[in-house]
């Protein structure tokens, strides 16, 4: 093995994991789709190796990569964004309706990790997409309307009906395990 | 304890001070998420700050709004391993390898 490719596999692939539920959120859960992602993202890494400054963070390298491939992607397949009706949801804090002893929110910690991540990945892709970033990618509110080429007062609304999606959906969740009244 | 009727359509419960007026509960909650992703320029930020932490029934909302953020955030990435990507990456990146 050159010393290219070691140096490759020890710093980069060890972040293989964390690369592939990324994709899996981006991607709403399709597995195939998300081994591609990631297979796409380390090879374009690996050719552009060289360029990567050794010590600084790898990880964030490899998550912007596959990031924007993934955009790139979306903006391939939808020349034009159709306009998609969605079905209404309660759009309301699930804060109104806790009892005093809830309010805290500690009742979603004892939802487990897999639904957590399903509800997410089953938001529509309008929403999950800037939820992803904002949330799972610390990205800010302008930099998210570059990259997905919308208004930043578009990221906003969106973002606000994908977490208020997201709680909802959780909140009923726990209220059917009975983990809150 | 808790005066529901005064909070209602707007003014904070405590709103002795007259600061905490220029903000009612309405308008800071429709600011929540911005507020709490620091989007707000300083000037609305700090309204809200003061209203929040002045308002009782705004403060604990907001609490509650944080903890699910930090809560999504911190459970929402968990690393998955793929069956067989590795693998077939490690055979890719063989092939790609440089004469």
């Amino acid at each position: 093995m050159d010393a290219k490719r070691a140096e490759f596999e020890a710093e980069a692939l060890v972040h293989l994991d964390l690369l592939f539920a990324l994709a899996l959120r981006f991607t709403g859960g399709d597995e195939a789709a998300s081994e591609d992602l990631v297979q796409d993202t380390m090879l374009k890494a690996y050719r552009a190796w060289d360029s990567f400054e050794s010590g600084t963070n790898c990880r964030a390298w490899l998550t912007t990569i596959l990031r924007n491939t993934f955009i790139n992607n979306l903006r391939r397949r939808q020349k034009r964004p159709a306009s998609v009706a969605y079905e209404e949801v309660a759009e309301r804090s699930v804060f109104a309706e806790l009892t005093e002893s809830a309010a805290e929110g500690g009742f979603f910690n004892r939802i487990i990790d897999e639904e957590v991540i399903r509800a997410i990945e089953e938001l529509p892709a309008d929403f999950r997409v800037p939820l992803v970033m904002a949330d799972l990618q610390d990205m800010g509110y302008q930099e998210i309307s570059e990259l997905l080429d919308i208004p930043v007062g578009t990221v906003k609304s969106r973002l606000f009906r994908a977490r208020r999606r997201l709680q909802r959906r959780l909140y009923a969740y726990a209220v059917e395990m009975g983990y809150v009244e | 304890m808790t005066d529901n009727g005064s909070s209602r359509g707007g003014k904070p419960d405590r709103d002795r001070d007259a600061e905490s007026r220029e903000l009612s509960c309405e308008e800071a909650a429709k600011r929540v998420f911005e507020f709490l992703d620091g989007e707000l320029p300083p000037v609305d930020a700090e309204k809200v700050r003061h209203h929040v932490e002045v308002c009782r029934r705004c403060y604990p909302y907001f609490n509650f709004e944080r903890f699910f953020l930090d809560y999504v955030r911190e459970r929402g990435l968990k690393p998955r391993r793929s069956r067989d990507l590795e693998e077939r990456l490690r055979r890719l990146l063989e092939e790609a390898e440089e004469p």
